[in-house]
């Protein structure tokens, strides 16, 4: 399905955002990235994807209230919606077909 | 957390103010406040891990790497896909047919609008057309020499109690130049000898403009052979260079080269080579180059000696500076350095020498250049006025016509038409009518290009395809005049309230824009009126300067050209001349008593130990001259026919430039005229030398048989045909290797004004085309608002208004609006046609009748066009205007 076709990037991401569930917006979808992948992650470059998602319509987004440690402004919460949802079990079920597709003897001669 | 750090509890760190500030301003609003509070976060976050200092590194690093079109493209373009699926993406190409259909249907509807429309466009644009040809054909002159930029011409300033320029130097000053200072890549000398006599054989006698060059000529002029050497030519004497014209004319199909041409009798040269003929729009004009060496053979009296006192007009010396030389060095150093090397000190104050850019050439009238830019300008601006009414014209009747269509806007605009819509779609009809005109104004400007070509004695070509120039020029003047005629009308029409429009309750006054309508008829009427004064000036002025006295006798005199002026020949012409019956006077001169150019020269008069600090010009003549003309003496006597004894006639100027009081002081004083002294034996009075934009200045005439060249003959009108063959026949029996021509003393005067007469002509036929572009706006401006009174002048008439009341209730307005006119216009025309008439020394006062005519001319066109379609409504039986009601 093009439009909703997912990159390595948004899918993670997309990700990020659904396991904050209820406090997915940018500072903390930039902070569980880069705890996970173990590198530096620039808000700018998550900004954009998260924006991006939210035009295919993977996610919603609403305004919290202003926050003092905001400087009293609010955030932008994220929740994903039932195509973010396909979205990502789409790409799970291909990449369990691509692990399923590799023979057992692949790795084999590696060890 | 950080422990080494404590920030202070109440305050907490802030971020950097100007990077704050700075996102504030580029990001889009729909995101700015996540942005900053994300920001701001981050950085209270990185504050207590990594200290202050390092957090605002951190965070101007993350305001870089947010840059990105994301930041600040608005929310619109961040729709959802749903929003963006219900409506088809618009396509603009089936709008504009659509536009199109509308526009032609409208266009069929109004004929008569649209006639009027298409027909005041096209007058306009089609003088448009004519007169940037005109004008791009004139800035073209000589453009196409390479490094045109580095060529100057040299010529002469002469500062005596008057600066008199010319174009010529002397002889010697080229080799001087070119020898002595290392300052110009080539130095071309080249006298030009116009009309001279070449045969082919005793038979075939043409005349042909003639010139001696120098070989560097064809370097600095962009003047290819087609055969021939290019290095040898103009160098080996006795050899000639023709134009492919020249050729084809004279040998036809025959090979040019080798053949023999005699000039004059007394060269005979070999064709060389032949020359591309040159292009239209160049003032070298030249078809047979010879080398300048050759010159001592043909004219010695031109190159006389080494003389650097004298100069002639045709002799001129045309350099190409080095690129690193400035023309004003050679100005300020060479060219005076020449002076003070070859003149004495007395004469090195006279001679000034100076360089004139190729540019200036066409365009310098003191330097005998064709014409002057302003007059150019002239013409680009009047140009301009016609467009500019004809547009007018389309406002006009637009915006009128803008409240027959109110039904059409309003179901338009409830139907969801955007403004911007509405408004392309009206400028699409006008483009249509615009373009409409352009293509009959083209055709015009080609069926009208013969006459102006005739008129101007040019060669101007209309080619929109192959000339860039124009081209742009038509698209340009297609997209200005669209714009400035449909923008208005558009906007008006785009603002329509559509409820408003539907119930039919749009005024006139809701339009609009009614004084603007007046405003642009009072414009029109100016330009009008600003071009009749214009006329009537130019007309009156040259009406007078060729019907009024100069001073001589002129009609009915014959000048013929005397080729060979040895004494024998002229005797015997003259006597077989008098014989005949027809003939009254007879008299041999150098020039007639007025012509356009004279030299003028010293003057030492009686036993004043210096020259005077005046000039004279300085007219050979026979006794015969001053009885023959009709000049009449006012003190002494006439000259003798004696040709050896120096006698001198001088006119009154002269004898008041003296400084005496009375004409009897000079008689019989001694005078040394051009250093030849004499005695001065009479005094003549004034007569008009030159053309009336000159003063008289102080003139002579002296016998001087050997400078003859032109015979003047008075005839009797009566009888002039035989007479005519008579003179014909007398004087090739005398010349018979030479062409015959004749031409009369009155036409030649005419001939001094020949470009006023073209100007004349020219701003006739504008001044009627924009008064018949005015009336058409007036009557389309008249018919419609009749049609919008018909029901008032239905009722005033059932209330017993009279014919005459109703046709005032048009005339009024339109009276007050032509006298506003007339009031801007008067004072400018007053001012410009003063400007005009100060290039006459002798001029027309431009009183309060041309004025008046002005304004009588235009009220009868006005009151006409007026009244041709506002009687028809006055007349109109009440009945039937009424019923419908």
């Amino acid at each position: 399905m093009k439009g909703t076709q997912l990159g390595e990037f948004e899918e993670i991401v997309l990700l990020a955002i659904a396991r904050l569930y209820d406090d997915a917006y940018g500072v903390a979808v930039v902070e569980e990235l880069s705890d996970r992948l173990e590198r530096p992650m620039s808000l700018g470059v998550v900004h954009r994807t998260m924006q991006r998602l939210e035009e295919k319509g993977l996610v919603n987004s609403r305004f919290s209230e202003p926050i003092a440690e905001r400087g009293g402004r609010s955030k932008r919460l994220f929740t994903v919606t039932m195509a973010g949802e396909q979205a990502l079990r789409e790409a799970r079920r291909i990449r369990n077909e691509l692990w399923d597709g590799i023979p057992k003897t692949a790795f084999d001669h590696l060890t | 957390m950080n422990q080494n750090h404590k920030p202070h509890k109440n305050r907490p760190p802030e971020p950097p103010q100007w990077a704050e500030r700075l996102l504030t301003r580029m990001a889009a609003p729909h995101i700015r406040d996540e942005i900053l509070g994300d920001l701001y976060e981050l950085f209270q976050k990185r504050t207590l891990r990594y200290g202050v200092a390092k957090a605002r590194v951190l965070y101007v690093l993350e305001m870089l790497l947010l840059l990105h079109p994301r930041l600040w493209r608005r929310q619109q373009q961040a729709s959802s896909p749903l929003k963006q699926s219900v409506y088809s993406p618009p396509n603009p190409m089936t709008m504009l047919s659509n536009y199109v259909t509308i526009a032609w249907r409208k266009l069929k509807r109004h004929k008569a609008y649209t006639l009027i429309n298409v027909v005041s466009l096209s007058l306009g644009i089609a003088c448009a057309i004519l007169i940037f040809t005109l004008v791009d054909y004139h800035l073209s002159f000589d453009t196409f020499h390479a490094n045109q930029d580095r060529i100057y011409r040299i010529y002469t300033e002469l500062h005596r109690e008057k600066v008199v320029y010319s174009t010529g130097v002397p002889n010697p000053l080229g080799d001087a130049f070119r020898n002595g200072y290392d300052v110009a890549d080539k130095v071309g000398r080249i006298a030009f000898l116009p009309k001279r006599v070449v045969s082919v054989s005793p038979e075939k006698k043409f005349e042909a403009e003639l010139a001696f060059a120098d070989p560097e000529f064809l370097d600095i002029f962009n003047f290819p052979l087609l055969k021939g050497n290019p290095q040898s030519a103009l160098r080996e004497r006795n050899t000639a260079l023709i134009t492919d014209r020249i050729a084809r004319h004279y040998f036809g199909n025959e090979d040019p080269i080798g053949k023999l041409l005699h000039i004059d009798e007394s060269l005979v040269v070999r064709v060389t080579g032949i020359l591309q003929n040159p292009p239209a729009t160049t003032d070298f004009r030249s078809e047979i180059y010879i080398p300048y060496s050759n010159l001592q053979e043909h004219s010695p009296w031109m190159v006389e000696k080494d003389w650097w006192l004298g100069f002639n007009k045709e002799m001129q010396c045309f350099i190409r500076l080095r690129p690193e030389v400035s023309p004003a060095m050679v100005e300020s150093s060479v060219l005076p350095a020449i002076v003070n090397k070859y003149y004495d000190k007395e004469n090195a104050e006279f001679f000034h020498f100076k360089l004139q850019p190729l540019s200036d050439v066409h365009f310098n009238p003191s330097l005998r250049g064709y014409t002057d830019k302003k007059n150019l300008w002239t013409f680009a601006l009047i140009g301009l006025f016609l467009v500019v009414t004809a547009c007018v014209n389309f406002v006009n009747l637009a915006t009128a016509q803008a409240l027959g269509r109110s039904r059409e806007i309003g179901v338009r605009k409830a139907l969801g038409s955007q403004r911007g819509a509405l408004f392309w779609q009206f400028i699409t009809e006008t483009a249509l009518i615009t373009g409409f005109a352009l293509i009959i104004a083209l055709v015009l400007a080609y069926l009208a290009l013969p006459f102006v070509n005739q008129w101007f004695d040019i060669e101007l070509v209309l080619n929109p395809l192959g000339d860039g120039y124009l081209l742009a020029f038509l698209l340009a003047l297609l997209l200005i005049v669209t714009f400035c005629s449909g923008a208005y009308p558009g906007l008006i029409l785009a603002r329509f309230q559509p409820v408003l429009a539907l119930k039919g309750k749009l005024s006139q006054q809701s339009v609009g824009g009614f004084s603007l309508r007046k405003g642009l008829v009072v414009g029109q009427f100016a330009i009008s009126q600003l071009l009749i004064v214009g006329t009537l000036v130019v007309t009156s002025q040259l009406r007078y300067s060729q019907q009024a006295d100069m001073g001589f006798r002129k009609d009915a005199i014959v000048i013929l050209p005397i080729p060979d002026n040895k004494k024998a020949k002229i005797s015997t012409l003259k006597a077989q001349l008098s014989e005949q019956s027809g003939v009254q006077d007879v008299t041999f001169f150098d020039s007639p008593p007025a012509s356009e150019a004279i030299g003028s020269t010293t003057f030492r008069f009686d036993s004043r130990p210096k020259e005077e600090s005046f000039n004279i010009s300085v007219k050979s003549a026979d006794h015969q001259y001053i009885p023959t003309f009709k000049i009449p003496i006012l003190a002494g006597r006439n000259l003798n026919p004696s040709d050896t004894i120096r006698e001198y006639l001088l006119n009154e100027t002269a004898v008041k430039a003296l400084g005496l009081a009375s004409l009897h002081e000079v008689i019989g004083k001694n005078a040394i005229i051009n250093n030849q002294p004499g005695t001065i034996v009479g005094v003549m009075r004034d007569f008009h030398f030159k053309s009336f934009r000159a003063a008289i200045d102080p003139l002579c005439i002296t016998t001087k048989g050997e400078v003859y060249n032109s015979c003047g003959i008075k005839v009797n009108p009566a009888n002039l045909g035989p007479t005519l063959a008579g003179l014909e026949k007398s004087w090739k029996a005398i010349y018979p290797s030479f062409i015959y021509k004749y031409r009369f003393l009155d036409e030649e005067i005419e001939r001094f004004y020949k470009l006023d007469n073209m100007l004349l002509r020219l701003i006739q036929l504008f001044a009627g085309i924009a008064i018949f572009v005015g009336c058409l706006g007036l009557y389309g401006l008249v018919s419609f608002m009749a049609a919008q009174k018909t029901k008032e002048i239905g009722v005033r008439k059932v209330l017993g208004a009279s014919t005459s009341s109703i046709l005032w209730l048009f005339g009024r307005e339109f009276i007050r609006l032509l006298l506003i006119a007339f009031v801007l216009a008067a004072p400018l025309a007053w001012w410009v046609m003063n400007k005009w008439l100060t290039s006459f020394v002798y001029r027309i006062e431009p009183g309060a009748g041309i004025f008046g005519l002005t304004m009588l001319i235009t009220f009868t066109v006005a009151l006409l066009t007026v009244s041709f379609r506002s009687v028809k409504a006055a007349l109109t039986n009440p009945i039937k205007t009424l019923r419908a009601e």
